[in-house]
């Protein structure tokens, strides 16, 4: 079936009813809009406000001093259903006993600084690697050698009645670290 | 009746087809599943991962002493094998495996590193000499007297002159480098692996056991255990000498 | 019966009106020579759609089993493999027809490419295609996540490594991206979301856009060396063409029908010879041994990223895609007239060649990854036995201290080993001792690919290392002497 085209009317000066209500439609379609939009965009994008968490990583007499250890522990940032994901690891290395016998302790995110692969320590030449690209770093967690840009994040840790704790880790990167220093 | 014989056919070969589908090789054998998580404790993956580095590929030939060896198995105490992959040997290139010494193999897998060993190597032959203890005297056995390296130094002209030189400083031809007395080889063994290497030799590499006669002169015996801790003090008084090469890895010899 | 059927017909075709609208496209004449041998050129784009649509089929088949939550995903996986009937079968298939519609895509743009049909007056269908290509990319990388395995995490990882350098708003970026601040369930679900609504939406859009440009432009024929594209004059000349066209519903189908139902053949066979990938294990970043590689449409960008040098990284990462892809897009804009045929186009082809070339390359180098260390090599490849044979009680000290310091994860010993470093099976004649220990030292000067071991290493350590590092040569060949190689040390 053939359609009939509707020929637009002959130019006429719109009445001003019809150029307010254009106005009008306009800025209520624009709200409508804004209203729907500003939530959604903050579902998606804001981030949620997170207290900081410690988490016991044991005994300070457990770290044998000038030795680098592993600890894997559930990350308390996790949702109950992350799964294995939630696990964490990270270096902890306690520096010879200071000044004033003031433990020190350097402890470290697993992810390289270049792009986030897991490194391994090698207690043997005293280097963590990376199996991404070959970034080496010392046990002091400088950067050695190979692509990253800095060294390895260092993550918050204190010590509390003999335990060491360590401030949960998020996933660190170059503008987002762990620590307020470096 | 043709066009139903055929049918009959079509449908016959259909079903085969499904059931070859069973065992396309694409189809993941759910005896992977199991496997995989029994490499974990079995012996042949776990030393191809983590001994073949320094020990051979088939426990001989490698830098470090070998273990495929019917001889030292024969004489080396189980908890002791356990301890050392455990705890790696100060004073050595050993590293400690055991999780908790900063490795990463977990108890069950030591354990199974140190059975397999036995099980896969060990000679049911019998060794008839009468072997000297892998460990030195204990404090409690008090007719054990510490090793005399002046004693010791008699016996090396006798039992390891003829290959490492005269004072381990080196032989003659073929064997001019094999000298032993020289610093840093001796900053990188300890007084227990050179009891052991004494004791076993190393009959992949030449190197006669403590009882063999080859490259030997006539009146070589075979070497008792005291003999045995002579040598070592012998060699211990060598690196003592050189004191400016000590490391701080290896440094605690025991 | 078939009296009743034309009757619903012609009842829907009333109210639709397919008969006037659906059936002039189907049947929509292309050039005759489009028809001939030069048909089999324009296969590829059919095939494309025929991958897509097994994705779709497949796709649903998947979700009815897998369970997008972190915690559940890769038991579901596992279950789809072992357990679920043909759960195996449809994984693979889901994973090979994905990899054949890459492929296919690629043929399809450089055919197009190297034919010019890009050119006036196909210049919006090239641009819409580009934003396809990405889609698919998208449905690559967003699929691999899902496969919740170390590869899938440390993807993630890596990906939000790569935002996270973003100049000032890089930590916002990374937390859109994981949408929470570890790598997890949520990132998990914000894949799923891409790969299952989002990214399929998309390119079910710019897919439809795409055929209807296809149809409203019409198939350019096959380019002819003596009849460039004038856009004044073409659209008569394509007018003029058209006339002795032939329908495309009918025979001229046969071919796209007949190259489609090969490639899907072929891509069942592979799914059903080799079975589907992964997961590799569960994704948990605490177990050891995690060797993360991408996926093959984008290990040529990992080989890039690995080879560049770290002052350009960032740009590579960040700005070099948008300016590919921008390129891409101008295509048409910087040539839309001119000559079609590639034997007048010389650039074009070189370009296609230099283009495939530098991808196979770079993607072969990201297959064997030469600089990566071999995070085992040091306690599982042996020192060669005719080493150890040959060598001195020094000399096998060193060759322990050489495992022990894992040396081994970056240099190889006749060509097992690490290969991040040079080969150190002859290193005896090419560096003397003197400059053996510099090197194991210092490192490479100026913090570049080799750590310094100058305080990893005790005196005697160095000394038996560098005893076993000399002794590395065949056998008669004298060691290295100073002035051979560093003359600047001459005295």
């Amino acid at each position: 079936m053939d359609h009939e085209i509707i020929q637009p009317p002959t130019e006429q000066p719109h009445p001003p009813r019809r150029v307010f209500f254009r106005w009008l439609t306009s800025a209520a379609g624009a709200v409508a809009a804004a209203l729907v939009s500003v939530p959604f965009v903050g579902y998606l994008f804001q981030q949620r406000k997170q207290s900081v968490h410690w988490v016991a990583l044991g005994k300070v007499a457990e770290f044998p001093f000038g030795e680098t250890r592993t600890v894997a522990f559930d990350n308390p940032l996790r949702q109950p259903w992350d799964g294995v994901t939630a696990h964490t690891g990270v270096f902890v290395r306690r520096e010879g006993p200071g000044e004033g016998a003031v433990d020190r302790f350097l402890v470290f995110a697993v992810n390289c600084a270049h792009l986030g692969c897991p490194v391994s320590w090698f207690p043997q030449s005293g280097l963590f690697m990376c199996p991404c690209h070959g970034g080496v770093y010392y046990a002091n967690g400088q950067r050695a050698s190979g692509p990253p840009p800095r060294g390895l994040f260092h993550c918050e840790w204190r010590v509390v009645d003999g335990n060491l704790e360590v401030q949960a880790p998020h996933y660190p990167t170059l503008h987002d670290t762990l620590d307020q220093t470096t | 009746m043709a066009s139903r014989h055929t049918l009959n056919g079509f449908v016959l070969a259909l079903g085969a087809l499904l059931a070859v589908g069973c065992d396309w090789p694409g189809k993941p054998d759910p005896g992977t599943r199991q496997r995989a998580a029994e490499e974990l404790t079995s012996f042949v993956p776990l030393y191809r991962q983590h001994c073949v580095g320094c020990h051979g590929a088939d426990g001989q030939q490698g830098p470090a002493p070998p273990l495929n060896d019917p001889l030292f198995l024969a004489i080396v105490p189980d908890a002791e094998l356990e301890r050392v992959i455990r705890r790696g040997r100060r004073g050595t290139p050993m590293p400690a495996f055991g999780i908790e010494a900063g490795g990463e193999l977990s108890d069950a897998q030591v354990t199974a590193l140190a059975q397999g060993l036995k099980s896969h190597w060990k000679s049911d032959e019998k060794l008839d000499e009468p072997l000297p203890s892998y460990l030195p005297a204990d404090g409690d056995d008090s007719t054990r007297q510490p090793g005399d390296r002046e004693r010791g130094a008699t016996l090396f002209a006798v039992a390891c002159a003829g290959c490492h030189g005269e004072n381990g400083r080196g032989g003659e031809g073929s064997d001019a480098n094999n000298a032993i007395h020289e610093p840093a080889f001796l900053a990188l063994i300890s007084n227990q692996a050179l009891r052991r290497i004494i004791i076993t030799g190393r009959s992949d590499l030449g190197m006669p056991s403590f009882a063999g006669k080859d490259g030997r002169p006539d009146d070589f015996s075979t070497l008792t255990s005291p003999q045995i801790d002579d040598l070592v003090a012998l060699l211990a008084h060598w690196r003592d000498e050189q004191g400016q090469l000590a490391n701080p890895h290896t440094s605690n010899v025991p | 019966m078939n009296h009743l059927l034309r009757e619903l017909g012609n009842w829907i075709d009333v109210r639709v009106g397919y008969s006037e609208t659906l059936l002039p496209m189907l049947r929509h004449p292309i050039p005759r020579a489009a028809d001939g041998p030069m048909g089999w050129w324009y296969v590829f784009g059919s095939a494309s759609l025929t991958f897509l649509l097994i994705q779709i089929l497949t796709g649903i088949g998947l979700s009815l089993v897998y369970v997008p939550a972190a915690n559940e995903a890769y038991e579901s996986l596992v279950y789809l493999d072992y357990e679920h009937p043909f759960g195996w079968f449809l994984r693979a298939l889901h994973y090979y027809a994905g990899s054949g519609m890459v492929v296919m895509l690629l043929a399809h743009m450089t055919q197009v490419f190297l034919h010019g049909a890009y050119k006036y007056p196909r210049e919006l269908t090239w641009m819409v295609g580009v934003v396809l290509l990405l889609c698919t990319l998208g449905m690559f990388f967003s699929g691999q996540i899902l496969r919740w395995d170390p590869d899938a995490y440390w993807g993630l990882a890596v990906a939000g490594s790569m935002a996270g350098r973003v100049p000032v708003i890089g930590p916002w970026v990374v937390h859109a991206l994981l949408g929470s601040e570890i790598i997890g369930a949520a990132a998990l679900s914000r894949f799923f979301a891409l790969h299952v609504f989002v990214i399929p939406g998309a390119l079910l859009t710019f897919l439809v856009l795409h055929l209807w440009l296809v149809l409203r432009c019409g198939i350019s024929a096959p380019p002819a060396a003596d009849r460039p594209v004038d856009p004044a004059t073409y659209e008569a000349e394509y007018h003029e063409e058209l006339r002795q066209g032939v329908p495309f519903l009918g025979d001229a189908m046969l071919r796209d029908l007949f190259f489609s139902a090969a490639a899907v053949i072929v891509v069942v066979a592979i799914a059903a010879v080799v079975g589907p990938k992964g997961p590799t294990g569960p994704p948990d970043p605490t177990l050891g041994g995690a060797n993360p590689r991408p996926e093959w449409p984008f290990l040529w960008l990992f080989a890039l990223l690995a080879l560049s040098p770290p002052a350009a990284e960032t740009f590579i990462m960040l700005v070099f895609p948008v300016v590919v892809i921008g390129i891409l897009f101008l295509v048409p804009v910087v040539s839309n007239r001119g000559h079609r045929a590639p034997s007048r186009r010389p650039v074009a082809v070189l370009a296609v060649i230099v283009i495939y070339t530098t991808l196979g390359a770079l993607t072969y180098l990201g297959v064997t990854a030469p600089w990566s260390p071999e995070m085992r090599a040091w306690t599982s490849a042996a020192i060669p036995t005719d080493v150890v044979e040959r060598s001195s009680p020094l000399e096998l000290q060193g060759s322990l201290v050489f495992q022990y310091k894992n040396c081994r994860n970056c240099h190889a010993l006749e060509g097992v080993g690490g290969r991040r470093g040079p080969d150190l099976t002859t290193v005896g004649t090419r560096l003397t001792r003197d400059q053996l220990i510099d090197q194991v030292s210092n490192g490479t000067p100026g913090g570049g690919n080799m750590p310094a071991y100058g305080k990893q290493m005790s005196p005697a350590e160095m000394t038996v290392l560098a005893d076993f590092l000399v002794s590395l040569r065949p056998s008669g060949q004298p060691p290295a002497k100073v002035w051979s190689s560093s003359p600047t040390t001459r005295p």
